[in-house]
């Protein structure tokens, strides 16, 4: 198929971009990324009608479609609820490069938080990985106010 | 209630990794003018056009400016329907919502993917700037972790995994249009295809495919006239959970937007044992694991028994349950197309026109999409208007 029947090769299009975006954060990822940065703290928000606490926080609950302007902070402990260990090459998002592998990653649920958040486990190996497993998270020294702020999770023994 | 409305006509390509000798939009026309030819139709017959895409895949954008000359919409009434994998069913949904409002006949509705054109991982790196592209692991990897946390929960074995891999390869045999068509794969093979995200093996995953897909969707008068054995809609509906993955708790095991889509549809219809209703389930499977996880949410087995209809074949082609005799996303997976393909294949096997691959005295036929984390829309097809 990858010739046409005089037997030459298909013609190709080769493209290749370097594009730029820059993301206004918007309210309320504005607040939690100033806390992340200023304070090293990680903060939630709380819905007033159903209590649950949104970590990334989100101005409107999409359950209860809600305001939230309750502030809480949350971890930096938390518990593993899903885990993998990626073994593929794949774009990080955040430079448009194949990221480094093997490595960890999970859904963590930070103490005091109702929603999981998925990050970068330090330990990558399945075998030390379980569900239920607690985490704590370390962050960068010097912060920029985004989610790389938060390097990985690291395990902890309690 | 809208009016009625069946599907009279579907089409495909033959999907494969990369069709280099064709471009997207030619692709398009080739499962338009599939679809029309197997419904005895003309382009100018057609009153609107329904295009379903995922976005960005291809890196290029305003695909229903690019491909909706190839789908026929020039100078008709058309849209395009782009919500990640449930595109194409969400397409055929809003298709027949269009013949179902009264106010179009004859409605086209075409998904379409190119995956070789682009680069998928890209695209799905293209997600929320703010969080889930810093830290997200593509496809695989999220359901890598929504893998782990099923396990965990409803015991699900791997050899039960291996084994719709196995089941999804075979029936793909008998579907000239698969990807995959794997006579001889053997669990022992799958677990043994290298881990991409632990503990999802290469040969769990759905590949990548370039691939289009046609259906026609006509009123009840034009159906009667035009199709021996129409594929009547009976129900159609979408939910879309929340947006991130970690706010959906153990999403496999809830799976909360199947599981109410599947009961108003199931309501609608009066369905209350769908694993003794249906004749043929054609169910978006993207990895083996949510097919197991599937089973349980639309109400075939009762939670944590989704691996025991694997194990005692209830879902093979010559179970009380045959699901996806095509050969299901596991094998085939051009994601625009990959939905509508549900619907298609639901379609095809009430007008009797499944050939290799045909299950017996189909009269009501199940076709389900996935989309996003945790979006799903449920389709239910029969051979009786009412």
């Amino acid at each position: 198929m990858n010739r046409n029947r005089e037997g030459e090769e298909l013609l190709r299009v080769p493209i290749h971009m370097k594009l730029q975006y820059r993301f206004p954060a918007g309210a309320h990822y504005e607040r939690f990324f100033r806390e992340l940065k200023k304070n090293g703290k990680i903060m939630g928000v709380r819905c007033p009608e159903c209590e649950r606490v949104l970590v990334p926080p989100r101005p409107v609950c999409g359950e209860c479609f809600t305001r939230t302007d309750e502030w809480v902070e949350v971890g930096p402990k938390g518990t593993v609820v899903a885990h993998t260990s990626i073994y593929f090459p794949f774009i990080d998002g955040s430079t448009g490069k194949p990221r480094p592998i093997p490595y960890g990653a999970g859904l963590i649920q930070l103490d005091g938080a109702y929603s999981a958040i998925n990050h970068i486990l330090e330990e990558g190996d399945p075998d030390k990985l379980h569900v239920g497993m607690r985490v704590e998270a370390v962050l960068k020294e010097e912060r920029e106010g985004n989610i790389g702020d938060i390097l990985y999770f690291k395990t902890v023994e309690e | 209630m809208g009016k009625k409305v069946a599907i009279i006509g579907t089409g495909q390509t033959n999907h494969c990794s990369s069709r280099e000798d064709l471009n997207e939009m030619e692709l398009v026309y080739e499962a338009a003018s599939a679809a029309l030819r197997d419904a005895e139709m003309t382009i100018a017959e057609i009153d609107a056009v329904v295009l379903a895409n995922m976005e960005l895949f291809e890196g290029r954008a305003l695909h229903d400016m690019w491909c909706g000359e190839g789908g026929g919409a020039f100078m008709k009434h058309s849209f395009k329907i782009s919500t990640g994998g449930t595109s194409g069913t969400s397409g055929a949904i809003s298709g027949y919502y269009h013949a179902a409002s009264g106010l179009f006949d004859r409605v086209m509705v075409v998904g379409f993917e190119k995956h070789s054109d682009g680069n998928t991982s890209a695209g799905m790196a293209l997600t929320d700037p703010f969080w889930d592209r810093h830290v997200a692991a593509a496809a695989i990897g999220n359901f890598a972790l929504s893998v782990s946390e099923y396990m965990a929960d409803r015991g699900v074995t791997q050899e039960q995994s291996a084994k719709v891999a196995v089941k999804a390869r075979r029936n793909a045999c008998n579907n000239p249009h698969a990807h995959l068509q794997m006579p001889d794969l053997t669990v022992k093979e799958v677990l043994e295809s290298p881990v991409l995200a632990y503990p999802v093996h290469r040969l769990e995953m759905c590949p990548q495919s370039d691939g289009a897909c046609a259906i026609i969707f006509a009123s009840e008068e034009i159906a009667k006239k035009r199709c021996p054995r129409p594929a009547w809609v009976r129900a159609a509906v979408t939910r879309h959970d929340h947006i991130y993955l970690g706010e959906v708790k153990n999403r496999l095991a809830t799976m909360r937007s199947l599981r109410e889509a599947a009961r108003v549809a199931y309501e609608t219809v009066g369905i209350r044992e769908p694993l003794k209703e249906f004749d043929v389930a054609e169910i978006y499977d993207p990895l083996t694991y949510a097919e197991i996880a599937w089973y349980e949410a639309l109400g075939f087995c009762k939670d944590g028994e989704g691996g025991r209809l694997i194990d005692d074949g209830i879902t093979q082609m010559d179970g009380e349950l045959p699901v996806n005799p095509s050969g299901g996303v596991i094998s085939t997976n051009p994601v625009g197309a990959s939905g509508t393909i549900r619907v298609a294949e639901a379609a095809l096997q009430i007008h009797g026109r499944g050939g290799k691959r045909q299950i017996p005295d189909v009269n009501l036929a199940l076709a389900t999409g996935y989309g996003v984390y945790c979006w799903s829309d449920v389709v239910i097809l029969s051979s009786r208007p009412d």
